[in-house]
């Protein structure tokens, strides 16, 4: 038996404890005993041994009995019912009442040993299959809302290589949370207490990305007053985030190449090498492989970088999950509005379901906002689902009135209100008068007139919150209103 | 103890302090149990009669001492006078306390 275990010996003849005991110990673990079933239930409660060896026969209440009293309170620990000859059946009736085993009277060191060893293997075993089944049927992990199949395999991935340095390439479409899953690559791993950098090569201009990865000198270029360290130095210890990689200049994949080979960089403007221990995690929406064969991507980084593959699947493709994770939003969005929501009718469960969610989680996460801001209820019902969703048929042809969000917002649950509105119509009213128009042509100024007076119609006149589900800057709202008054297109005052 | 191979079996898995402390209180369980039968023969309470020969039969089981438990479990099982049950089981745990002592004599013998 390996380990120290903790046994309660329940018994009440000093002779059999005693015994017990010095046994146990000889064994290397640790004892209390009992001495009557009552006492049993109190040591469990507040000692939690890992097994207990019981007598059947006690003074106030039988082991059976004690047996039931432990299950009722959720105390899952292996018991071995010690039995004389004579009380086999006894000791079998207790078995089938939930004991893992017996051991007869009187035993040996060595016959004990073995039983509460298989006793305490056997639990262990239990507890190791609750584990992993409960990590197969997990339904969050770092930030993911998700149970189906396809996303308990990305758990996995991220999982079984977070320990190691290996470089992780994420894939997936826009709004499938990529940055959330280099997170959880970082926060699984032995580097989590150290940098999580994240950078989007898409979005930093081309002449300022290698500056903003290895940082710069002083002189270095025009407008460098000052020494400044980049993401590969501030992610030492930690991990470097690479998003969107397929954007970077070929020119700078040489340079990120030789920085992910050697572990050593030079700051822009400096001769001096600069060794960091960072561990690279990568992402695009593109296929890498297609963008290697196309030329934009370097073959030998690609190579580098793509160690560990994870794919994160599609909303369209995780079933139930995208209730979940509605769900899920719901409660935050209602929290955070002060909204009374406690779930979806059926029928709206269903549409959810049945939309094709090109913009992906991201654009889940909008529509649930823009539910929760536009409505309130103790339950979201078909008519407060906008309109393109509640389209049975719509994928593709919804995508442009749906207004998935752009490929460069951040990932989901990080996303600020003002993104968040991305795809919010700025009010009920203006949605339904904006759907009315559409086959209406009217001048570009009086349609943004219409829906920023809607907005501001529906939210009682609060220009931030307004500018929130236009995204668009307060002050821009004041400068409109202001020029409208001047032009005489509103009253004044 | 009436069952040397169990008695050995103990000297084997226990330290010699533990023996000791083990037929200790083996003994002053026969002791303590033998004078409950006497009291409840004397008061002809079969009930509290059987309860402290279970008690006696599991000390006897605990430390090997087979005659003695099953005299005991004779006596659990029986509806018979209890004096003449608790005149058996009184020269079963004197047999078993003679057992008793000459192993702790060995003990101390063997240092």
């Amino acid at each position: 038996m390996n380990g120290v275990a903790r046994v309660l010996v329940v018994e009440d003849t000093p002779t059999q404890a005693q015994l017990a005991r010095a046994l146990l110990v000889g064994l290397g673990h640790e004892v209390e005993v009992a001495e009557t079933a009552g006492a049993a239930l109190v040591a469990a409660r507040d000692w939690r041994p890992d097994a207990i060896l019981l007598d059947i026969e006690l003074p106030d209440f039988n082991g059976m009995e004690l047996m039931q009293r432990l299950r009722a309170e959720g105390i899952d620990v292996p018991v071995v019912v010690v039995t004389a000859n004579a009380s086999i059946n006894a000791a079998v009736e207790a078995m089938r009442a939930g004991a893992v085993d017996f051991i007869v009277k009187p035993y040996a060191k060595a016959r004990l040993a073995v039983t509460l060893g298989n006793a305490l293997e056997k639990q262990a075993l239990a507890a190791q299959l609750a584990s992993v089944k409960a990590r197969l049927d997990r339904g969050q992990f770092f930030g993911f809302i998700g149970a189906c199949a396809p996303m308990q395999a990305v758990y996995r991935t991220i999982e079984s290589v977070a320990a190691s340095k290996a470089s992780v390439f994420i894939t997936g479409e826009s709004g499938t949370g990529k940055e959330l899953a280099a997170e959880a690559v970082h926060r699984a791993s032995p580097r989590a207490g150290r940098n999580f950098v994240a950078l989007n090569c898409g979005a930093i201009p081309r002449d300022l990305l290698e500056s903003e990865v290895f940082g710069h000198v002083r002189g270095a270029f025009t407008g460098a007053s000052a020494d400044r360290e980049g993401a590969a130095k501030l992610a030492d210890g930690g991990t470097l985030f690479l998003d969107e990689i397929g954007e970077m200049p070929l020119d700078m994949q040489v340079k990120l190449l030789r920085f992910v080979q050697t572990g050593t960089f030079s700051p822009v403007g400096s001769s001096r090498l600069e060794r960091v221990d960072v561990r690279f995690v990568c992402a695009t929406n593109r296929d890498p492989m297609l963008e290697v064969q196309a030329g934009r991507f370097r073959e030998d980084l690609y190579y580098r970088l793509y160690v560990v593959p994870v794919e994160l699947p599609p909303l369209r493709g995780r079933g139930e999950d995208v209730l979940l994770i509605a769900r899920h939003f719901l409660a935050q969005f209602a929290r955070e509005e002060g909204r009374g929501f406690h779930g979806f009718s059926p029928p709206a469960e269903q549409a959810l379901g049945q939309y094709g969610w090109p913009g992906n989680v991201r654009q889940l996460q909008n529509v649930v906002r823009n539910i929760v801001v536009l409505h309130d209820g103790d339950r979201v019902e078909l008519d407060m689902i906008p309109r393109a969703v509640r389209r049975p048929d719509g994928a593709e042809g919804d995508r442009a009135e749906a207004a998935p969000p752009s490929a460069a917002g951040p990932a989901p649950g990080l996303v600020p209100a003002a993104t968040a509105a991305r795809v919010v119509r700025p009010a009920a009213e203006a949605a339904e008068a904006a759907e009315e128009e559409m086959a209406e042509i009217v001048p570009l100024a009086l349609m943004e007139r219409r829906l920023i007076l809607a907005a501001l119609r529906h939210t009682g006149q609060d220009v931030p919150r307004a500018a929130a589900l236009l995204e668009i800057n307060p002050s821009t709202i004041y400068r409109k209103l202001q020029s409208w008054r001047a032009e005489g297109l509103l009253p004044t005052g | 103890m009436g069952d040397n191979g169990f008695a050995a079996q103990l000297a084997e898995d226990l330290s010699k302090e533990d023996l000791r402390l083990v037929l200790s209180v083996f003994r002053t369980d026969v002791q303590r149990l033998t004078d409950t039968m006497a009291g409840a023969a004397t008061a002809e309470d079969g009930t509290a009669f059987r309860r402290a020969a279970h008690g006696l039969a599991g000390a006897a089981g605990a430390v090997g001492a087979a005659r003695l438990e099953a005299a005991c479990r004779t006596a659990m099982a029986e509806a018979g006078p209890l004096g003449a049950l608790l005149a058996d089981i009184r020269a079963r745990a004197e047999a078993a306390l003679g057992d008793v002592t000459r192993v702790l004599t060995r003990l101390d013998g063997r240092g």
